[in-house]
């Protein structure tokens, strides 16, 4: 048998509840604006007390509720390559993606800082292809790539170079529902997609309790097609959330259950993630951080709520501030992912990002790859039985032997250890035989040898074809 | 009496907005001018404010719990003040750039300038450059200061300033910009006045623009 399951636990069973009661009433009598028409007429006929003129949605209690018992408690991020799926179940393995959406690079050979282009994107997809650490894929953006219709170009380019699944970013409605038709003709149509939905979505409520029209758009469309969502709940404490990480929770969870209403009554079922991703304000710039201890406590915390909730949970992993790829970025991505993974976190967000999320470095995806399955090794736990505690094997080798050459070192040898191949245990002598290399410049090596060698598992012609056709007249609807 | 105003400083500093308005009053009532007051007591401490929250010794909700107190002060002293004229210490335009809704970064730009005195018209999110213009000529403030947080986005402050010109108004405004994606090489590209990374700087930046 395994061991347990190391969650961390902030929260005891009372507090928990306290926070899901505090929620309930803030819903209830504080409510949430919604900038959406329909969205209030629909909330109102679910039984919101709806103020137009304010836009305030005033939800009961008995509607959370309802719209609770829904909620899927596991469900699968398909991969183009079924192999690649990535199961997300409540006390499952945790995966993992990168963070998405910035523009700006690191330069892989010069280390000089600049925008991220068109023919970067294809490097970086092929990376993350190949790398095991990284699960799934969300979007980076070449800043010479057309700005309508970016999102698209890049969701073409990610077909044609991974075959993990695919977390998407949409600029406007518009984009997102051909996004969505896009998958639909990989997938084979609009009914396999809903079967094995190959792309995923997030999208986040403005803080504090704040729907956009488009927000509440992008929850329906996600349940019309059957597209997992990310309900991304990001309060920045002392800035758009309370300065106190009980605060900071409590809206955070209560901008959470909203979400849940607002997707679960219009489709039943739907897929979606607790993503529990507190910030906090550096109260001396006012920039939002993204490593900070705090951070990984409240995340801690909001992965408890998700699990009395009974949804999966998407956490920060590898996750910071730093202007580069150095020990203070290593230093909180290390600390930020092994709290989430702790925490029983099942998608660990972050890998190759950095400053504010503008940046994104291929030899921080290489060191993230390793972060991360470090923290999947972590969670895994150990077996225990007769065989594995070795009692026997103990008093074979008796006081003062060693167990170098025993039958049961050789047998359970591979199994047992996570290998590395990033990380240097050896002799110095070896290392500067080596070159004297740091972590970076090994990260780097490993980079530049699969972006030269890595071939992804190419898209079948035909659909490249009508995926090319489908792009070209997407983009000329969108210019009109 | 430079006893007192060393009071009014430390009380402005410790943000006790009553005291420094009762201060304020007792101060007038001792016969001492309303500049005086002003530049002495008040603008006096909001610069030793001002000088240790660049040091990092004071934090953001304590400047703007001292900008609080300060305005206890000048809403005591403003009919004085606008008598001679010396009400405003200026007037700045602010908006988050066209397609662009992040204001977090512009609402906290917002606040700091406020607390520091100067007077704000906030056009919100998604402001179009004849937006920008229109503002200007209706409000004549002294600069305009745009946020962008996309990388998409930040075109839009050159078209802004593309309309000042064409409007015949960019001479009579300084634009300041500033955003996470934004840079000081971007703003001399576009013939922006200044840039300022954090909401600190933008203070410091108008003051000096000002001046
Ligand atoms: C006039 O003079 C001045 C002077 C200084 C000025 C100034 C003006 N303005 C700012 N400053 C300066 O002073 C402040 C410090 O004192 C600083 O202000 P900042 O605004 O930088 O800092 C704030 C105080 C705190 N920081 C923030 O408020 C931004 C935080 C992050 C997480 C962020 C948030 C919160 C949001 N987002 Co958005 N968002 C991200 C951000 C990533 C990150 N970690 O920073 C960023 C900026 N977002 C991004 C994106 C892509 C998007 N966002 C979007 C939406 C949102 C929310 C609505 C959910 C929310 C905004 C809520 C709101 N009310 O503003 C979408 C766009 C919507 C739109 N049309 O604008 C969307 C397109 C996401 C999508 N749907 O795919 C990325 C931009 C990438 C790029 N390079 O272009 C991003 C870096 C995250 C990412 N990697 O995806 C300085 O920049």
């Amino acid at each position: 048998m395994k061991t347990l399951k190391p969650y961390l636990k902030y929260l005891s069973d009372a507090q928990i509840e306290e926070i899901n009661e505090g929620s309930m009433s803030l819903l209830e009598n504080t409510g949430i604006m919604v900038d959406h028409q329909e969205g209030l007429e629909f909330l109102e006929k679910h039984g919101a007390k709806v103020d137009y003129q304010t836009k305030r949605a005033r939800i009961p209690r008995k509607l959370v509720t309802r719209a609770l018992e829904t909620v899927p408690d596991r469900f699968t991020l398909a991969a183009r390559n079924p192999e690649k799926d990535c199961p997300l179940i409540p006390g499952g393995r945790p995966y993992s993606r990168n963070g998405g959406g910035a523009d700006f690079t690191i330069d892989l050979e010069t280390g000089e800082f600049r925008p991220l282009l068109h023919a970067d994107v294809k490097e970086y997809y092929k990376l993350m292809d190949a790398l095991e650490g990284i699960s799934f894929i969300a979007p980076v953006f070449g800043q010479d790539m057309p700005v309508i219709g970016r999102d698209i170009l890049m969701l073409r380019e990610a077909f044609g170079n991974t075959d993990k699944p695919i977390h998407l970013r949409a600029f406007t409605g518009e984009s997102l529902k051909l996004m969505f038709e896009m998958a639909a003709i990989v997938a084979g149509g609009k009914k396999e997609l809903k079967e094995r939905p190959i792309v995923s979505l997030l999208e986040a409520p403005i803080s504090p309790l704040k729907f956009l029209d488009v927000t509440v758009d992008a929850l329906w469309l996600c349940g019309e097609y059957g597209i997992p969502l990310d309900v991304c709940v990001m309060p920045i404490a002392g800035g758009t959330g309370p300065m106190t990480m009980a605060g900071n929770l409590q809206l955070l969870n209560t901008e959470f259950l909203a979400g849940v209403v607002i997707s679960q009554l219009a489709n039943p079922g739907a897929p979606l993630q607790y993503a529990a991703r507190p910030m906090a304000m550096d109260m001396r710039t006012g920039f939002s951080m993204a490593g900070s201890v705090e951070l990984g406590m409240m995340a801690s915390a909001g992965a408890q709520m998700a699990r009395f909730y009974n949804v999966p949970v998407s956490l920060h992993g590898p996750w910071s501030d730093s202007m580069s790829h150095d020990g203070q970025s290593i230093l909180e991505r290390t600390y930020m992912n092994t709290m989430a993974a702790l925490s029983g976190a099942n998608v660990l967000v972050g890998a190759g990002m950095m400053q504010q999320s503008l940046v994104i470095s291929q030899e921080q995806l290489v060191i993230d790859d390793e972060i991360n399955r470090i923290a999947f090794r972590a969670v895994e736990g150990f077996e225990i039985n007769e065989e594995h505690l070795a009692a026997e094997v103990i008093d074979r080798v008796g006081p003062g032997g060693n167990f170098v050459a025993d039958m049961h070192t050789y047998k359970f040898l591979r199994s047992e250890r996570f290998e590395t191949k990033l990380l240097y245990h050896n002799s110095r002598e070896s290392w500067e035989e080596g070159g004297s290399t740091t972590l970076v410049d090994r990260a780097k090596e490993k980079a530049l040898i699969i972006i030269k060698e890595h071939q992804p598992n190419p898209l079948p012609e035909d659909l490249g074809k009508e995926l090319d056709e489908f792009v070209s007249k997407a983009l000329k609807s969108l210019e009109k | 009496m430079s006893n007192n105003f060393e009071q009014m400083q430390k009380d402005l500093y410790d943000g006790k907005f009553s005291e420094v308005e009762a201060a304020t009053k007792t101060a007038l009532d001792e016969g001492m001018g309303a500049q005086d007051i002003l530049n002495n007591g008040l603008v006096a401490g909001m610069e030793i404010v001002g000088r240790d929250f660049k040091s990092g010794e004071l934090f953001i909700p304590e400047v703007l719990m001292c900008a609080r107190a300060m305005h206890a002060g000048l809403e005591v002293l403003r009919p004085l003040l606008a008598e001679s004229g010396a009400a405003s210490m200026g007037k700045i335009i602010l908006g988050t750039v066209t397609g662009d809704l992040h204001d977090i970064g512009k609402n906290l730009v917002s606040m700091m300038l406020q607390g520091a005195g100067f007077d704000i018209v906030d056009l919100g999110t998604d402001v179009k450059p004849e937006q920008f213009v229109a503002a200007v000529r209706d409000e004549g403030a002294d600069i305009i200061g745009m946020s962008a947080m996309l990388t998409t986005t930040m075109p839009s402050m050159k078209s802004t300033i593309t309309a000042l010109k064409e409007a015949g108004i960019r001479d009579k405004v300084k634009v300041i910009i500033g955003g996470a994606p934004v840079t000081s090489k971007f703003a001399e590209e576009i013939g922006a006045d200044r840039y300022a990374p954090d909401a600190g700087a933008a203070v410091d930046t108008v003051r000096e623009l000002l001046v």
